[in-house]
């Protein structure tokens, strides 16, 4: 007998019988459409993940004034973080490599020449460019000597470069940020997203002396980044960090903390975001589908034996075997599920391009999930489909004829 | 060609058994047309399933061209069934929205090897029985009769030794019995032996040997001393009733 030829008279009757082969096959497809789609998501936020720790830095731990869990940003109007704090963490925790202090206001009006917008300011100590890893690319970095001298200069964020001098080099120029004049010394490189996916470019880096003195007139700071050697040792010095600033800033539970730690475990918590919740809500409504849909086309198939007895009997009179019967029958319920893995791997795969637009996750379409749709679909076929193919396959000749 | 010797069959055991069949013995030649005959009940159709290596006795030995059926497994009977017997049911069971040609190809895919040429021989298989304007037919698109004659095509197409017909004409009007009883008598002459069940004598007097059983025993066993002709009964029908 052939295989191939007794697939197809499956198959024929698969087509005969629309109906039926629908309601076989609609479990298969939602239950791998659900599959290809959480694969997707699950991909997606792995890289989106990646990328937002990276851009954070897997050895950096940010202590932000004001209180909050996970992935907070600096509260304007807490005053209690001050360069003292900084010292302190500096003199009591082991392991760091720098230690630095941002004072950061938004909006701040910004003016050169005729051109003015608003601006994100940022005063911070001279070794900020190291820590942030994030140099000028024109001009100069802010230098130790700015910070004794509280000199009025300041290094521009490319987008704010090009707000205020247009395609003109800035470098050497004089801008007026809120009242004070600041020589221009240095455009900062381009950026890439932050970690919250924010666009940075949109920035004056002046001294934190002088921020603080000269332009802001207070002394406490917005936050301030310890980064470590070892991105090891990042959890355990977080904690210590906190039971530090607790003591220093006599915070005793159940009161709140006025300050706040992130470290990359925070950024990639809040990069997953919805997306875990939406990926465990698709992984149930899979599984159910492959189940259910497993089990639904199980009893059709048995009602079917059961209509066709007759169909059996004359098969077995002209000449099947029980192989042969079987055959039959598991290629249709194989059939079933691997045609109807086809289906869902592209209803999956259209959602998977679609559902962003609609919804705030982020996928990427990749093999895998197509070659474990096809792993499913054969399993399913056989595990539900052997059953009624064995019953059909084991009908006497006699009494299926009857 | 096919020799039965002693053949019981009994369904259950003790006191609850039923002997269906007992101590049937008796020998058909190639090229006999024989009839089954017997009422209802009387084991006939038990005894068909037997022949038709569907069903295998309690007791006693079937030997078809020298083969003991006893030591054919369940595969083997089922090959031997594909290229050595041809059925024809009384409710012809045809499988449904499948044409006349595809049902008629069924046993060759069954077969050692799929052959080349299946459709050609489908289409003369069809042809035989006179049907060569209604190949692509399903099933309800066609009379009882032509429904009839497309078994009939399939039963042929392995070119079976024995033909087993089971009340062949107890679902069809007496003129599409009569074309069928015809096509058998044609076979017949053509040497392949006939095996025909029923429980009408009208039917088994077309045979050359009528077999008679009651209570499952053989009660009569004699030839048929002048056939009743249903080609030339069909011959005499009026005209406008042929289709």
């Amino acid at each position: 007998m052939s295989l191939s030829r007794i697939a197809a008279e499956g198959l024929r009757s698969l087509a005969a019988h629309k109906l039926r082969t629908f309601f076989m096959m609609i479990g298969t497809v939602v239950g791998i459409a659900a599959l290809t789609v959480i694969m997707a998501i699950g991909k997606g936020t792995q890289r989106e993940v990646m990328k937002r720790v990276n851009a954070f830095g897997v050895r950096l731990i940010k202590i932000n004034a004001g209180g909050g869990k996970g992935y907070t940003k600096p509260q304007p109007g807490i005053v209690t973080l001050k360069l003292e704090d900084a010292d302190a963490i500096r003199s009591a925790i082991t392991g760091w490599d720098i230690v630095t202090c941002v004072a950061q206001k938004g909006a701040v009006p910004a003016k050169a020449g005729d051109r003015q917008c608003e601006t994100a300011v940022f005063a911070v100590d001279s070794d900020w460019h190291e820590a942030m890893e994030w140099p000028a690319k024109q001009g100069e970095n802010i230098a130790p000597e700015d910070m004794a001298t509280m000199a009025h200069v300041c290094v521009l964020g490319t987008r704010l470069a090009k707000a205020l001098f247009g395609d003109d080099n800035p470098v050497g120029s004089d801008i007026q940020i809120g009242n004070v004049r600041f020589r221009v010394k240095g455009v900062l490189i381009q950026h890439d997203a932050g970690p919250g996916g924010e666009d940075e470019n949109h920035r004056a880096v002046i001294p934190l002396t002088t921020g603080l003195r000269r332009l802001y007139n207070q002394n406490h700071l917005t936050y301030i980044r310890v980064r470590m050697k070892n991105a090891d040792d990042v959890p355990a010095t977080a904690e210590d960090i906190h039971r530090l600033l607790h003591e220093r800033h006599h915070i005793t539970p159940p009161e709140t903390d006025d300050f706040s730690i992130v470290t990359s475990r925070e950024v990639a918590d809040a990069a997953r975001g919805i997306s875990g919740t939406l990926t465990a809500l698709l992984a149930v409504l899979a599984g159910l589908g492959l189940l259910v849909g497993g089990v639904v086309m199980m009893n059709i198939l048995l009602i079917s034996v059961a209509e066709r007895t007759r169909e059996i009997g004359l098969r077995r009179a002209v000449g099947a075997t029980q192989r042969a019967i079987f055959a039959q029958f598991l290629m249709e319920s194989l059939s079933v599920t691997v045609i109807g893995a086809i289906f869902g791997g592209a209803v999956g795969w259209g959602v998977s391009v679609l559902l962003p637009r609609f919804v705030k996750v982020i996928t990427v379409i990749s093999w895998e999930p197509f070659a474990l749709a096809a792993v499913f679909a054969l399993l399913m076929g056989l595990v539900f489909g052997v059953q009624p193919a064995r019953r059909a396959a084991r009908l006497h000749p006699v009494e299926a004829l009857r | 060609m096919i020799e039965l010797q002693g053949i019981e069959k009994t369904y259950g055991s003790g006191s609850v058994a039923t002997h269906v069949l007992k101590d049937i013995s008796f020998r058909v030649e190639t090229g006999e047309y024989v009839a089954i005959m017997g009422a209802s009940g009387t084991g006939k159709s038990t005894l068909m399933n037997i022949l038709g290596c569907l069903d295998k006795p309690t007791a006693g030995r079937y030997l078809f061209e020298a083969t003991d059926t006893a030591a054919l497994d369940d595969d083997a009977l089922s090959h031997f069934r594909n290229r050595k017997i041809g059925f024809v049911f009384q409710q012809f069971h045809l499988l449904e929205r499948t044409t006349a040609l595809k049902n008629v190809m069924l046993p060759l895919l069954y077969a050692d090897e799929y052959p080349d040429d299946a459709e050609e021989r489908a289409e003369k298989a069809l042809a035989a029985v006179g049907l060569t304007d209604r190949m692509l037919y399903k099933p309800n698109q066609l009379s009882g009769g032509q429904q009839q004659r497309v078994a009939i095509a399939r039963a042929l197409i392995n070119d079976p030794h024995l033909l087993l017909a089971d009340e062949p004409t107890g679902n069809l009007d007496s003129r599409s019995g009569a074309e069928v009883l015809g096509i058998f008598k044609r076979l017949n002459r053509e040497r392949r032996t006939i095996l025909v069940v029923t429980h009408d004598p009208a039917v088994a007097e077309h045979a050359n040997r009528i077999i008679t059983l009651k209570d499952g025993k053989i009660a009569d066993d004699r030839p048929v001393a002048r056939p009743r002709d249903a080609e030339a009964e069909l011959a005499a029908l009026p005209r406008e009733e042929r289709q």
